[in-house]
């Protein structure tokens, strides 16, 4: 027996249970698979639990190799979640529920168009005013007779099956829906995983949907422009959901920027590459109404982009969706949606939601009054409110303004199977369904994102398969679309991505140098911390002092200052804090580097993991060494990239980067003399640390002298590894950017520190006073002053982002004060 | 009377501002009892965009972007408007109070009302609010009345200082310390009736001033008002003035009105500036213009 059936007896077990019983997605009630599951074949009798435990590990470790992520609000971003098993839905199944979706985001748009125009509903009495007035998501700033309409082009609703196996519409989401890019990286994933069944299945391939989708964006943009530009507005890395907008930008081939990266202009919006505007024809918008314009919305808003609501009002730009869109995303218009059904469209309404009634019809609110205890009581605009356990509490804030809330039934929706332990367990799920605007129709992605629930709560997501009547069917539906065959990600612009792979360069530089030191300072301790009065022993203590010149730790034993090195994101300086600051720089320009980048970071985390899981010494140096492959292997990642100035600047960052700590690595080992043989044993860790040994012992054979560790470190001019290489490096790279004069301040800061190398005199620099090497550390000291300045130029020619919006007298908000006296 | 309006408000800064974008309403409503004769907004330096629209409750509204540099902002609006005493209908004002809820209202105009009888972002509805008009709002009571004693009430029982609120005073704030400027007494006005249901605007606009006996009259010395207007049915809006305790007669001329202070500033705006300082400075004037004087 497989999995499945040990799962189909399980469930139809009769129990004693007086709970309602909630569908099941996979099972009959006679015990024998859904028909959906039924035509997956045989392949599906192949499951058995030892292969689907198998699948799991093999979903975490893909999902954690493309770095995919999910951040509740107010906590650090989490691994995303993805059961093996997919929610499959049949053929027929579907187009009863394709037609009820489509027809849903046509009223959804009707409902728009009507709020924030002519308001029939209001003036009719079929919805009541005070749904769309007393919610947030109505935005009065768009609802003026000039307005530019906001057609609806991309939503989202959720739904959830009764125990009846009846599809309910659980709620809609309308102003920036999320989820696609998930939905699109679960079938990527699964497709990899369980590649037979995926296979055999004859599903509806997701890519087609994606095509057409990029191309209904292009066709929002204003009437006339023939090559629209489109860019996705991100409120940033943090975002709950930036993963999705990520994956959205670089598959669909649109800029990922954010509010500071455009302006507008004469009502129109641009975007700032390189000191120049480029006009922007659709906003993608994944920045919430109400943080969208500071101008004319929350002025303190740095999110957003002053004169957006203006230029949208224009016309002269599409946001998609609509500022406005946020009204629709409000459970109490759904008592209302048969009527407004029959009212704007003239048709009966084919997709039921969840039965619900609004508060502000007092006689609702006198039924709900009296059973608290037994409904769902929601907000119509908090999504996270949540009512008070308090009865007395509740029943206050509900008759103090009941218009804004709903009461919603218990929901019971249906289970399915998902791996759980040693076998599979049922657990409820709900289906997000999306559809876009596609011509003059609205078409239902075929597919979707299935969230597995834990008392309401998302924790974990599931494939959808959506089966092909025929297997000649095209997928989607869609026979015509054509393919993206050109899309690439554009070409990094704006400077907020700029510095993100420039900082890309500098962290990935950083955790590399570090690492090399851990290494080679751990190594030392093995074989000498037992010995502190050997050579070995001497040049252990001066190692420490360096990392902890470079990271400053508080804690004094070698293997707590190794293991917070590795792990520990707070310390300075530390691998962890350049690692998890290397990952934020890739996350921002996530649209630009290659997915391969976050191999590196799975790679990264593993080694971490292994190092929390196993505390004994050996394991620092285990986990060190496969964290520097990960970062090292990035080398191959950031090579196949095209070299545009982002790149260019990856590299001006990473050469810097390298110099600065090269510098740092010489002022703490070798300005001071230690006696013969602790000099010897500190300038072969100097070298290693350099990854210059190997080049030193053919120069130079073994033996090892200040003055050729100087030389082959600052000034030789063919070691990858030395200060003099790293700035020609610099050099090149600044003079392939398009803000090249040759004599801009950072390229005049690069000639300086050339001349100060050539000026260098090594047997000067080797000359001692005492116990101190004056001229080295003179020279040391010039270079580093010299670098940290070149750093700052970099960036302020480059990189310097607007400043902040602010209000006419400074401040945050918008509002001035009415001081007046009366006669 | 007949009143030419002008109103001027700077910022300077202490270094350049490369981008300023502005929203003002600073342009009177055209109404039965106000006819506007002209009404011109002037900017400087030069904005390079500037547009008037209508907004959602039909007050104009002025957008512009001023992208050269400069260390000085300064915007003037100047109007000649016409004003006559608003009369109220009786029948209207000797309506039970409770009749002129737009939830249950008949007058077929009531859904549009809605939107100012809820809670708005700077009036909450607060218990204290609700049971401070409840005096007033006497079971029965006609609106006109009731409404005039609740004006009344805030006059007498509120401080005019400026400076005992800020702009993030909450209702609850004004409340406690029984102090604040017009704004705090119109959206107090705003709080108190409509936590009883009924429809109120707030609105933005001036008073004319006399100058004090003996003396001249101060060109700039007066400045932007609010008050407050309830609904009465058949298109009325009964106009109080808390700050003042009187109705806003032909003294008042009305710029634009919405559900709060928020909806229409007379100016705010966003700046792109590296400046630490700045200074603001408003002139208000309303000059009556005397019959014949070739105005």
């Amino acid at each position: 027996m497989t999995v499945l059936r040990d799962y189909a007896a399980a469930v139809t077990q009769p129990t004693l249970s007086e709970e309602p019983g909630r569908y099941d997605e996979l099972t009959a009630p006679d015990g024998t698979l859904r028909p959906a599951w039924k035509s997956l074949g045989a392949e599906v009798a192949e499951l058995t639990s030892d292969r689907l435990r198998r699948v799991r590990r093999e979903i975490g470790r893909f999902l954690s190799d493309d770095g995919v992520t999910y951040t509740r609000p107010g906590e650090e971003a989490a691994p995303w979640r993805l059961d093996p098993l997919p929610l499959v839905i049949g053929a027929e199944e579907w187009a009863g529920l394709e037609v009820g979706l489509a027809q849903r985001s046509e009223l959804l748009n009707a409902v728009l168009q009507d709020l924030y125009g002519p308001q029939r509903l209001l003036a009719s009495g079929v919805l009541p005013p005070a749904v769309v007035y007393g919610h947030r998501g109505f935005v009065r700033a768009m609802a003026r007779p000039s307005a530019d309409p906001q057609l609806l082009l991309l939503s989202a609703t959720d739904l959830g099956r009764n125990a009846a196996g009846e599809w309910r519409a659980l709620a809609d989401r309308t102003q920036a829906p999320s989820g696609i890019g998930y939905a699109m990286e679960n079938r990527r994933v699964i497709s990899r995983v369980l590649p037979e069944l995926y296979r055999e299945a004859g599903l509806h391939r997701m890519a087609p949907y994606f095509q057409a989708m990029r191309s209904a964006i292009l066709a929002s943009a204003p009437e006339h422009v023939p090559n629209p530009r489109v860019v996705v507005l991100t409120p940033g890395t943090h975002s709950e959901t930036a993963y999705d907008q990520s994956f959205i930008a670089s598959s669909l081939g649109f800029p990922l920027v954010q509010g500071s990266d455009l302006v507008v202009r004469d009502g129109a919006v641009w975007m700032r590459v390189f000191g120049r505007l480029e006009r922007v024809d659709v906003v993608l918008r994944r920045v919430d109404a109400a943080w969208s314009d500071p101008l004319e919305l929350r002025g303190e808003s740095q999110l957003g982009v002053a004169g957006l609501a203006e230029a949208s009002r224009r016309g002269s730009v599409r946001i998609v969706n609509g500022i406005g869109s946020g009204v629709l995303e409000n459970p109490g218009l759904l008592p209302y949606m048969s009527a407004m059904c029959e009212l704007l469209l003239d048709e009966p309404l084919r997709l039921p939601s969840l039965p619900t009634s609004w508060l502000g019809d007092p006689g609702a609110l006198e039924a709900a009054l009296g059973q608290l205890g037994s409904v769902v009581v929601r907000a119509i605009d908090r999504p996270g409110w949540r009512p008070s356990e308090n009865h007395d509490e509740l029943r206050a804030t509900l008759v103090a303004e009941p218009h804004r809330f709903v009461v919603q039934e218990q929901v019971t929706v249906s289970q399915t199977a998902a791996v759980h332990g040693l076998g599979v367990a049922p657990v409820p799920v709900a289906l997000r369904t999306f559809t876009m605007r596609y011509g003059s129709t609205y078409r239902p992605l075929m597919g979707g994102l299935a969230s597995v629930l834990d008392a309401g709560r998302s924790v974990s997501s599931k494939d959808v398969w959506v089966l092909k009547g025929r297997p000649e069917d095209p997928d989607q539906g869609l026979a015509d679309v054509l393919a993206m065959t050109n899309v690439r990600a554009p070409a990094a612009m704006v400077p907020r991505v700029l510095e993100d792979m420039f900082w890309f360069g500098r962290y990935a530089e950083r955790t590399e140098d570090m690492l090399r030191l851990v290494l080679q300072t751990h190594a030392l301790s093995e074989d000498f911390r037992s010995r502190p009065y050997s050579s070995g022993g001497a040049t252990l203590r001066v190692l420490m002092t360096t990392v902890s010149a470079l990271s400053p730790t508080p804690d004094p034993s070698p293997d707590a200052d190794f293991r917070s090195n590795l792990l520990d994101p707070h310390r300075p300086g530390s691998v962890a804090q350049s690692l998890a600051a290397l990952r934020d720089a890739a996350q921002g320009s996530r649209d630009q580097l290659s997915s391969d980048v976050w191999r590196a970071f799975g790679s990264t985390d593993r080694a971490a993991q292994a190092l929390v899981e196993y505390p004994y010494s050996h394991q620092v140096a285990e986990s060190a060494g496969r964290m520097l492959s990960g970062v090292l292997s990035l080398y191959g990642v950031t090579s196949q990239m095209m070299r545009d100035p982002g790149w260019y600047l990856l590299e001006t960052g990473r050469a810097i980067e390298r110099g600065l700590q090269l510098v740092r690595l010489l002022r703490a080992t070798t300005t001071v003399r230690r006696g013969i043989d602790v000099d010897r044993d500190v300038h072969h860790a100097v070298l290693a640390v350099s990854e210059s040994a190997v080049t030193h012992r053919r120069r130079y054979r073994d033996y090892v002298r200040l003055t050729n560790v100087l030389d082959l470190l600052l000034l030789d001019p063919e070691n990858p590894r030395s200060l003099r290489f790293v700035l020609a490096t610099v050099q090149t790279s600044l003079a392939a950017l398009p803000t090249s004069t040759g004599s801009t301040r950072p390229e005049r800061l690069v000639l300086d520190l050339l001349e100060e190398l050539d000026r260098a005199d090594l047997a000067m620099l080797g000359t001692v006073d005492g116990e101190a090497r004056p001229h080295l550390q003179h020279l040391l000291d010039v270079l580093l002053g010299q670098l940290t300045r070149l750093a700052d130029a970099v960036v302020e020619l480059h990189l310097a982002g607007a400043p902040t919006p602010r209000s006419f007298g400074l401040g945050r908000s918008g509002h001035t004060r009415l001081e007046v006296r009366g006669p | 009377m007949r009143y030419v309006v002008s109103h001027r408000t700077t910022y300077s800064y202490d270094a350049d501002v490369s981008d300023s974008l502005g929203v003002g309403y600073l342009t009177p409503r055209s109404l039965p009892w106000q006819d506007v004769a002209s009404s011109v907004v002037t900017i400087d330096p030069e904005p390079g965009d500037l547009r008037t629209d209508l907004d959602h409750y039909g007050n104009t509204v002025t957008y512009f972007q001023v992208t050269e540099p400069h260390q000085a902002l300064s915007v003037t609006a100047r109007s000649e408007v016409e004003v006559l005493e608003p009369r109220y209908d009786d029948a209207l004002l000797v309506q039970p109070w409770e009749t002129c809820r737009p939830g249950t209202s008949t007058d077929p105009d009531a859904w549009r009302t809605v939107d100012f009888a809820l809670g708005s972002a700077l009036v909450d509805h607060t218990p204290e609010a609700h049971a401070y008009a409840a005096v007033s709002l006497l079971p029965g009571r006609p609106l006109g009345e009731a409404a005039t004693e609740l004006m009344q009430r805030i006059h007498a029982d509120f401080t005019y200082e400026p400076g005992a609120t800020t702009v993030t005073s909450t209702i609850a704030d004004v409340l406690e310390t029984r102090a604040g400027v017009c704004q705090d007494f119109a959206h107090l006005t705003l709080a108190c009736l409509r936590s009883h249901g009924l429809a109120v605007r707030y609105v933005s606009g001036y008073l004319a001033t006399d100058p004090p006996p003996g003396k001249e009259r101060i060109v700039g010395a007066d400045a932007s008002h609010a008050w407050a207007a309830v609904w009465l049915g058949q298109d009325t809006w009964l106009a109080l003035d808390p700050t003042n305790d009187q109705r806003a007669g032909e003294r008042y001329v009305t710029v634009a009105w919405g559900r709060d202070y928020g909806d229409v500033p007379p100016l705010k705006g966003v700046i792109f500036t590296d400046a630490k300082e700045s200074t603001m400075g408003v002139e208000v004037d309303v000059a009556p213009v005397v019959a014949g004087s070739g105005h």
